[in-house]
């Protein structure tokens, strides 16, 4: 097993870090906190340097790459707390395509993402649950059509994307049993932006109110065979993408900790000599390590879709979840007064770390799948 | 990144599969006869790493004339694994074939070589580590035991502690004081001392959990005197040489540790499945979740080192690997914690007996062996923010 990145991730990871740096610099980031900026401009430079087309088949115009690709993009988005649409496009959009639709739709609906003219997102989650099993969301056939009514929590993006991909449920069906997915155009959504800790990630809810879906745009109709593992299969892509944005950021928190210890000098020296403070990085250094190694573990089991890619992704996101919390509480304490302001960019970072936290299950909603896994408790 | 190895390293592991089937020593063998020190050398012991040596086996990436066969890291890391699956230990004195030996073929003199290293190789002798003392532990630097030049050799007065092995050893790979006068990193140095020396006495220190083991000891230097042959490298150079001799340790060490780790967790996770049902749902979710945090832990350990062994295998330097002692030995503390615990009441139990053991509270107080031998966890978080991190020393 080979988890550091080959020269040609290197390669693209420093490509993928330099655009960010003069693309996405803390200024952009703030202003858009501030609602000074959209970010769309970033977007388009993402698009085209065909950041969206990599994991995409050559088939639909895009670069055949995998997912561990994706992964050191994503990672390299947290980095930079870049705003856009890209995490719920690349990473939750275009798997619910591609594991859920025909390969008709898969052209139909990702050509137009691998050429940077569409962007998507997933609403699968409600009340804060991300199972499948939470769906209440429900589905009633009308003539070839489909209605959806209900609502989502938590979607990424809904009042901006172009298309959403619905997980509703069949009428009095239950658990995992009835489900199934239906592409809508995002302006037929009724979408309320909440203000979040992190604005650069557009979080809303979402009401399903009547409606209609045409045949062509189911891409798996309720309870139809393989719908809930291969919804599964899609959570697994979402939840290690969001463990990358948590990390990258994780990561960058703790090398601006490091850098501030070395510099801040109190009683006469840099406060990183006191080994208060020099154990307290240390181990920052150690979770972030270990999430970040957890997380190529995942990213590889996705990429060459090895049989341990569900737990692999619940482990990556557990760690992540613990990655945060301890970075961001020792980050922002061992930064003392000048963590504490607006104008300093650590709590941009502290922010899209502690947004991580809660998207696509908690770390404590992991453990739990894994207690399952390892049949520690009933399923 | 990819998860599995190319055809040529598989080739190799099943190589030495097939001849660890034929060669290994069988479990009667070995539970009739245990090893109870890190330097007892059972009949067994010694017929096994003899027959490693001569087939080329017992370090794969040596030249065959120290007994390997010039292997690739990445043939090293499926050897170790192979021998952990097959639950085979690779020596029963890893300080001799881990430290001992590669420092004196990388330091020693050919006599010093044929006389201490190859016998080690070959399993006819063993080696004890002098390094902590009753006033130098984390401190290493500020050791006592003196070694005066007198004649044609030194003479050696002072003492040891936590040697482990000590009782077992043929021999010890002592630090000590040659230059009191010099600052305390430069006067050191590293002499080879057969323990059968006359003025050299070991008495073995009962141990937390089993006073019978034997394998901590104080070591006793009382003008013990040392051929000039036998000091390795320069003199007063040993500190360098410390540095050098711990650093062979490390690259593929933790590939034991993270098996241990997965084994210990399995049979944690073996026990809960029964005792979990039993318990009231709050005690259930919390009991499970200390279980979940340990798997998290031993499968972030185990990726970690692939990871960093990755790195050294393409030549680069793997600052990862500083952070593997101090996490492993912690979670093999944090397991048997949670182990004992599991049990409630029954955990005050010391002995197993349906797995013939000491149980999980007698295992957990030996864990702390892990956390405070060979550079205790708060030492390893100075040597990771000084040397990997760069903050500056106190």
């Amino acid at each position: 097993m080979d988890l550091e990145l080959s020269e040609e991730e290197l390669e693209l990871r420093d490509n993928v870090r330099g655009v960010l740096a003069a693309a996405c610099p803390p200024s952009l980031v703030r202003s858009v906190f501030e609602g000074k900026d959209t970010g769309d401009a970033l977007w388009e430079q993402m698009v085209g340097l065909y950041w969206p087309a990599l994991a995409l088949p050559e088939r639909v115009g895009g670069l055949g790459r995998t997912f561990v690709d994706v992964t050191i993009v994503v990672e390299e988005l947290g980095r930079a707390v870049a705003p856009g649409p890209y995490l719920a496009t690349v990473t939750q959009f275009t798997p619910a395509v591609s594991e859920l639709g025909s390969p008709e739709q898969a052209d139909r609906f990702l050509a137009p993402v691998a050429a940077g003219e569409t962007t998507g997102t997933l609403a699968v989650a409600e009340h804060g649950r991300w199972e499948p099993a939470a769906v209440a969301a429900v589905a009633r056939p009308e003539g070839s059509d489909w209605v959806l009514t209900g609502s989502k929590s938590t979607v990424l993006d809904a009042d901006t994307a172009d298309e959403v991909v619905v997980v509703a449920r069949a009428t009095d069906t239950a658990g995992i049993d009835g489900l199934g997915a239906f592409v809508v155009p995002g302006d037929e959504l009724e979408a309320f932006p909440r203000r979040v800790i992190d604005p650069t990630l557009r979080i809303c809810d979402v009401v399903l109110d009547d409606i209609e879906v045409p045949a062509d745009r189911v891409l798996a109709e309720p309870g139809a065979g393989g719908t809930t593992q291969a919804l599964r299969r899609v959570l697994d892509e979402a939840t290690v993408a969001v463990a990358a944005s948590t990390i990258g950021a994780c990561r960058r928190i703790f090398e601006m900790t490091l850098d501030y210890a070395k510099e801040r000098e109190q009683f006469g020296r840099p406060i990183g000599s006191f080994q208060a403070v020099k154990h307290r990085i240390a181990d920052l250094y150690s979770i972030v390590e270990r999430s970040t190694a957890l997380l190529y573990f995942a990213a590889l089991t996705i990429a060459e879709d090895d049989p341990r890619r569900r737990e692999a992704a619940s482990l990556a996101k557990a760690a992540a979840g613990d990655c945060q919390r301890l970075v961001a509480e020792d980050g922002l304490q061992l930064h003392g007064g000048i963590g504490m302001t607006w104008e300093y960019d650590l709590h941009l970072l502290l922010k899209r770390a502690k947004a991580g936290e809660a998207l696509f299950g908690t770390a404590a909603s992991h453990r739990a799948e894994l207690a399952r896994s390892l049949e520690l408790v009933a399923p | 990144m990819r998860l599995t190895f190319d055809d040529t390293v598989e080739s190799f592991r099943s190589t030495f599969r097939a001849w660890l089937g034929e060669n290994r020593p069988s479990e009667e063998e070995m539970t009739a006869d245990p090893a109870v020190s890190s330097a007892h050398l059972p009949g067994w012991a010694r017929r096994w790493t003899r027959r490693m040596f001569d087939d080329g086996w017992l370090v794969p990436g040596w030249p065959p004339e120290r007994g390997g066969r010039d292997a690739a890291p990445v043939e090293t890391l499926v050897y170790l694994e192979e021998l952990e699956r097959a639950r085979v230990p690779r020596t029963t004195n890893p300080q001799g074939l881990g430290i001992v030996a590669p420092s004196i073929f990388e330091f020693g003199t050919e006599e010093q070589v044929s006389r201490y290293a190859m016998p080690i190789l070959r399993g006819e002798k063993s080696a004890c580590l002098g390094m902590s003392e009753p006033g130098a532990g984390s401190d290493l630097a500020s050791l006592s035991t003196r070694a005066t030049a007198e004649g044609d050799g030194f003479v050696v007065n002072g003492q040891k502690v936590w040697t482990s092995g000590a009782s077992h050893a043929d021999f010890c790979f002592l630090f000590c004081r040659t230059d009191p006068d010099a600052p305390k990193h430069k006067g050191i140095s590293v002499l080879l001392v057969d323990m059968d020396t006359p003025g050299v006495t070991v008495r073995p220190l009962p141990h937390i959990t089993k006073p019978e083991q034997t394998d901590l000891n104080e070591v006793f230097f009382t003008d013990a005197v040392v051929p000039a042959a036998n000091l390795l490298g320069q003199l007063n150079n040993g500190w360098a040489l410390a540095g050098a001799s711990l650093a062979h340790e490390r690259g593929m060490v933790w590939l034991g540790t993270v098996m241990e780790l997965e084994s210990t967790f399995d049979r944690l996770a073996a026990e809960a499945r029964e005792i979990l049902p039993r318990l009231p749902a709050f005690e259930q979710a919390h009991a499970a979740d200390q279980i979940v945090r340990c798997y998290v832990d031993v499968q972030a350990a185990k990726c970690l080192g692939y990871r960093s062994f990755a790195k050294l295998a393409r030549g680069g330097s793997a600052p990862e690997q500083a952070l593997m002692k101090a996490f492993c030995s912690e979670s093999h503390r944090r397991l048997h914690l949670v182990g004992s615990e599991l049990h409630g009441d029954g955990g005050l139990d010391v002995w197993d007996a349906r797995r013939g053991e000491q149980a999980w509270i007698e295992q957990y107080f030996n864990s702390f062996g892990g956390t405070i031998s060979a550079g205790t966890s708060e030492i390893q978080r100075n040597i990771i923010a000084e040397r990997v991190l760069g903050l500056p020393r106190g």
